[in-house]
């Protein structure tokens, strides 16, 4: 059984894009368009990566961080990022959880890659 | 400064109005007394003289005629004449007038008033007169005697006509008288010799009805209407005293004259004598001559003495007052000589050369005062000016952080909005490739455009970064790095194409610095490329580090490249500025901001068709841990 992935990002295009070729890679994803659906949505169907931008309208990418984690320490975490990040975002996002930080555009092959080996590193094989 | 005019001091004028108002008004006052005085002395005195000779001469004038009277007298009573013999007579008469030449005619009259005899020098005439009737006869007769009855004899000789009785010896009776006319010219000739004239004196006898009767000048006698002046005649006639005189001045000619007179006893004449005031007063009028040569004299003496004076006193003024006047123009060592007499002036040139000591004194500290306060004005200009420097350019400075943080702030938007698109297309375009390349045969140009997307997504994310990274303002994160081996490994990992020559030269003091090695990285990576971009062909690349001073090490990154005139490499390290068709501008605006950052700087220079070399300066880090050997 594919690896679920949930995608949570408020810009319709890049996250439909972004399943689309996920779904290609062999993956199994679940869409949010607001840190709210992407919550519940982790929530009912747990699963073993969430791709989230740093920014949602409705919520900071460090709060949904810290509530998704309250919940689940299993699953891996990227944050998509448009922008640099300082030290202090990148410490801070690293503490509340996230494994890994994207800057768009990305690679798809590499981002990939590395999902895969995160899992594998996580021992989350299926 | 304009000279004061030379003025002979006003004080020489002063001496000179005083000297001669003391020295002149007290011998004028004396002089003037003195000739006062000798005029009235001499008034008095010739007036007593005049009168005193009046008074002689009327005793000479009245003895004259009394002499005559008598010499008719004695003959009168003579025998021969009393009795009457005609004969005899005639012969006593006849030696009577050839003794007495002023006798001018005689006659003899008997007591009936017959003329007997009848002598004159002048008549001619034997006709005898009837004096019967005749009041002169009468008279003689009755009064025994009688002189009087003057007349201008012949109409010109001032003569007298005297008589005397004829008297009978025995019966003491009178028989007839004598009458004979006498000529009075001989008293002109007598007052003539007595004032002559050089003496500058008249002299006259008048009777008194005011007939001239004799004058010194004899001239006078024979004037038809012969007189003494009227205001003469006036005081004379009118005066009631036997003597007297004074000074007249006559009406006529305005002569000042001193007159006497004297009454003559018995002929009621009066002899006047008159001398000019002007011949009078010879000896005063010399005194007043000597007292106005004296004043010439004193007058030419005072003048200079005054002279003198005026110099003795004024010349030590004249050297205080030019001594002032260079005081004044600040001159304080060319003074002139001021060795004075020892007395006021003297003392008053002391006090002149302390005070001029005093005022040197005082000005210089003045002047080094004025010197001081110039040059701490000078000192707070400049330093004015200094700080004004500093503030433009720290404004400036502010104004440029300004901008470059409103850049970074813009760049920053654009580039995070379009990092979204950009990432959508990515995915997209992997989308497209890998349902193309999983179909049997792929179109090629459908491949081949799919790879164009790909590249020009890479150009455009590239470009954000670019603007990204300059914008970015992330803490500096410094480490220490010996440079050369930072160098070495920073150009080892660089791509540079076959076509250009890269050159290492590395300083062999292999300083130590203090740098973020990302930062710097990304700095000198801009440059290397720069330089590559600029030698499409071939070319040299230089990159080299050399210690340009103990507390500076210079890295230079060179081409042989093209080059750029001088207006391009002034404005190449602004953000934005590109010479490239295409390009962001901001590769140099990094390597300017790192440098900066690194508190170093970049220069460049270049020269066209040679290349182009840019200089970038870091402080060297003393004092640092070992090199790894």
């Amino acid at each position: 059984m594919a690896q679920k992935i949930l995608v949570i990002d408020d810009d319709n295009h890049l996250r439909e894009s972004l399943v689309e070729v996920l779904d290609m890679e062999g993956f199994s994803c679940t869409e949010a368009a607001n840190a709210k659906n992407g919550i519940a949505s982790a929530k009912k169907n747990k699963p073993d990566v969430v791709i989230m931008d740093i920014q949602l309208p409705d919520s900071s990418g460090f709060q949904i961080c810290q509530e998704l984690r309250k919940f689940s320490k299993d699953f891996i975490l990227i944050m998509m990022t448009g922008r640099f990040l300082s030290a202090e975002e990148k410490t801070q996002g690293l503490s509340l959880g996230a494994d890994e930080y994207i800057t768009k555009p990305f690679d798809i092959q590499e981002l990939s890659i590395r999902i895969r080996q995160l899992l594998s590193r996580k021992g989350i094989t299926k | 400064m304009t000279e004061a005019p030379k003025k002979r001091g006003r004080l020489f004028y002063k001496f000179l109005l005083i000297f001669l108002i003391v020295s002149l008004v007290p011998l004028g006052i004396v002089g003037y007394y003195l000739v006062n005085l000798s005029q009235i002395t001499l008034n008095k005195a010739i007036s007593r003289d005049q009168e005193a000779l009046a008074v002689g001469f009327a005793d000479t004038v009245s003895s004259y005629i009394i002499n005559f009277r008598n010499v008719l007298f004695d003959a009168a009573h003579l025998e021969d004449f009393s009795s009457m013999n005609t004969a005899k007579q005639q012969g006593l008469v006849s030696h009577i007038m050839q003794l007495h030449a002023a006798f001018l005619e005689i006659s003899v009259i008997n007591a009936d008033g017959d003329e007997t005899v009848r002598l004159g020098r002048f008549v001619h005439e034997s006709k005898m007169r009837d004096f019967s009737n005749d009041a002169l006869f009468a008279k003689v007769m009755r009064a025994g005697e009688f002189v009087g009855g003057l007349e201008k004899y012949m109409g010109s000789y001032p003569a007298i006509t005297m008589g005397v009785q004829i008297v009978n010896p025995v019966t003491n009776q009178p028989v007839g008288a004598v009458l004979a006319k006498m000529s009075l010219t001989a008293l002109s000739s007598l007052l003539k010799t007595g004032f002559p004239e050089a003496t500058h004196t008249q002299a006259a006898v008048i009777d008194s009805n005011g007939f001239l009767i004799a004058h010194s000048n004899s001239k006078e006698i024979y004037k038809p209407d012969a007189k003494l002046p009227d205001d003469v005649l006036r005081i004379l006639l009118q005066n009631d005293a036997k003597t007297g005189g004074g000074e007249i001045i006559l009406e006529t000619t305005g002569e000042r004259v001193l007159g006497a007179f004297a009454e003559v006893t018995e002929l009621g004449w009066v002899i006047y004598i008159q001398r000019s005031v002007s011949v009078a007063y010879q000896a005063s009028d010399d005194m007043l001559k000597r007292t106005w040569r004296m004043m010439l004299i004193v007058t030419v003496f005072v003048l200079f003495l005054g002279y003198a004076v005026s110099l003795v006193i004024t010349q030590p003024i004249q050297a205080l007052r030019e001594a002032a006047i260079k005081l004044g123009e600040g001159d304080f060592d060319y003074l002139p000589d001021l060795s004075m007499p020892n007395d006021e002036i003297g003392e008053l040139a002391h006090t002149f050369m302390q005070m001029s000591e005093s005022l040197k004194v005082k000005t210089a500290e003045i002047m080094s005062a004025k010197v001081e306060l110039e040059r701490l004005n000078r000192s707070l200009e400049n330093r004015v000016e200094a700080r004004t420097r500093e503030l433009k350019s720290a404004q400036d400075e502010l104004i440029k952080k300004e901008r470059l943080a409103a850049i970074g702030q813009m760049s920053s938007v654009v580039g995070h909005e379009i990092r979204n698109p950009l990432a959508v297309i990515n995915n997209s375009i992997y989308f497209i490739k890998t349902k193309t390349n999983a179909t049997p045969n792929p179109e090629p140009k459908i491949l081949k455009h799919i790879s164009i997307i790909e590249s020009e997504i890479r150009q455009a994310n590239g470009i954000i970064d670019e603007i990204l990274g300059y914008a970015r303002t992330r803490e500096l994160n410094p480490k220490v790095m010996h440079l050369n081996s930072y160098l070495e490994d920073l150009t080892m990992s660089f791509p540079v194409p076959p076509h250009v020559e890269l050159v290492k030269n590395f300083a062999p003091e292999n300083p130590a610095v203090s740098i973020d090695p990302d930062e710097m990285a990304q700095a000198l990576r801009n440059l290397m490329k720069n330089g590559i971009e600029v030698m499409p062909e071939h070319g040299k690349l230089y990159v080299r580090s050399e210690l340009v001073d103990a507390g500076t090490v210079r890295i230079d990154v060179e081409d042989t490249g093209c080059g750029m005139p001088k207006e391009t490499a002034e404005k190449i390290f602004a953000p934005f500025f590109t010479t490239k068709a295409r390009g962001t501008g901001l590769g140099l605006a990094v390597v300017k901001k790192v440098a900066d950052r690194h508190k170093g700087r970049v220069e460049v220079s270049s020269v066209v068709g040679k290349g182009t070399c840019f200089m970038l300066y870091l402080p060297v880090l003393q004092n640092p841990p070992q090199a790894p050997r």
